[in-house]
């Protein structure tokens, strides 16, 4: 069954909790493609991080995904990984969960802005 | 001489106005987290009346969502390029095509509060797409920032 050939547009992927990804899926943003990879995942209290860090290089490497939509407090578990993913496409947004509130001052690309603001760099 | 301070004039001119741009930036980017957080919240509310109604918290959760064992099925809706960024496109539902309604996961007459949840994450996407076009525009705007702080550094 190729239901997936000749598709306009890229997806939008989810890292998060439960209600997070329900919501979402709820929108109509999840698939299941023919090799039967889907474009989320649920984190629990018992999910590893290296699962969470597989799982989120494995969306990065995928091309027919946009966004990537990660609960800030997943994303606080490999933030080596995204700091270090600087690239436009995907992009990454940090969205807020039910349990914890948005953070800007932990966002990367705010983080980022900030650094321009290093007063050693001013000096000079 | 002169070229060389006018040149090192127009690049600090161009500098300010990135800084300028980037301040903005930064604002339409926490506002428009702020409107998901609280669309997200809101449609997070409904899905706990939804449970509530139903009387199981086992109601609506991922026990109902698709596995990797499931069928496959494509996205109801996705992201297109469009002259101002990127933009949400939606399908309809056609089974035959692979795309199926995400309400019938769950119930096959799902509860007004449950379509309602349905209506806010529609909005929550719709950020989603705003807010990657603000964070993509933010992106340049540092690099540029980053480009032209390392000449200025070097002259």
């Amino acid at each position: 069954m190729a239901l997936h050939s000749a598709i306009k547009g890229k997806l939008i992927s989810v890292i998060g909790d439960e209600d997070t990804c329900v919501g979402f899926l709820l929108g109509g943003v999840g698939e299941i493609n023919k090799n039967r990879h889907p474009n989320f995942m649920v984190v629990d209290k018992n999910t590893a991080v290296s699962e969470l860090e597989d799982c989120f290089k494995r969306f990065l490497k995928r091309d027919d995904i946009d966004i990537i939509l990660i609960n800030q407090n997943c994303a606080e578990l490999i933030r080596h990984v995204i700091d270090a993913h600087t690239s436009p496409v995907p992009a990454v947004l940090e969205i807020p969960s039910k349990d914890h509130p948005y953070d800007a001052s932990k966002d990367s690309i705010l983080r980022r802005a900030r650094g321009m603001f290093n007063p050693e760099d001013l000096v000079r | 001489m002169t070229a060389g301070t006018s040149e090192k004039e127009a690049a600090g001119q161009l500098l300010d106005n990135l800084y300028l741009d980037m301040f903005h930036l930064i604002e339409e980017h926490t506002q428009c987290r702020v409107n998901l957080e609280r669309s997200n919240a809101s449609g997070a509310i409904l899905l706990a009346r939804t449970r509530f109604q139903h009387g199981g918290s086992n109601s609506v959760s991922t026990a109902q969502i698709p596995t990797e064992n499931s069928a496959e099925f494509n996205a109801l809706c996705r992201v297109v390029d469009s002259e101002d960024g990127i933009c949400v496109e939606r399908q309809a539902v056609d089974k035959s095509k692979g795309y199926v309604e995400p309400l019938h996961w769950f119930s096959v007459l799902p509860p007004m509060s449950l379509r309602h949840a349905v209506s806010k994450f529609k909005d929550c996407i719709e950020l989603v797409a705003e807010s990657t076009n603000l964070q993509r525009q933010l992106g340049e705007a540092l690099d540029w920032i980053a480009k032209l702080r390392q000449i200025a550094l070097l002259n």
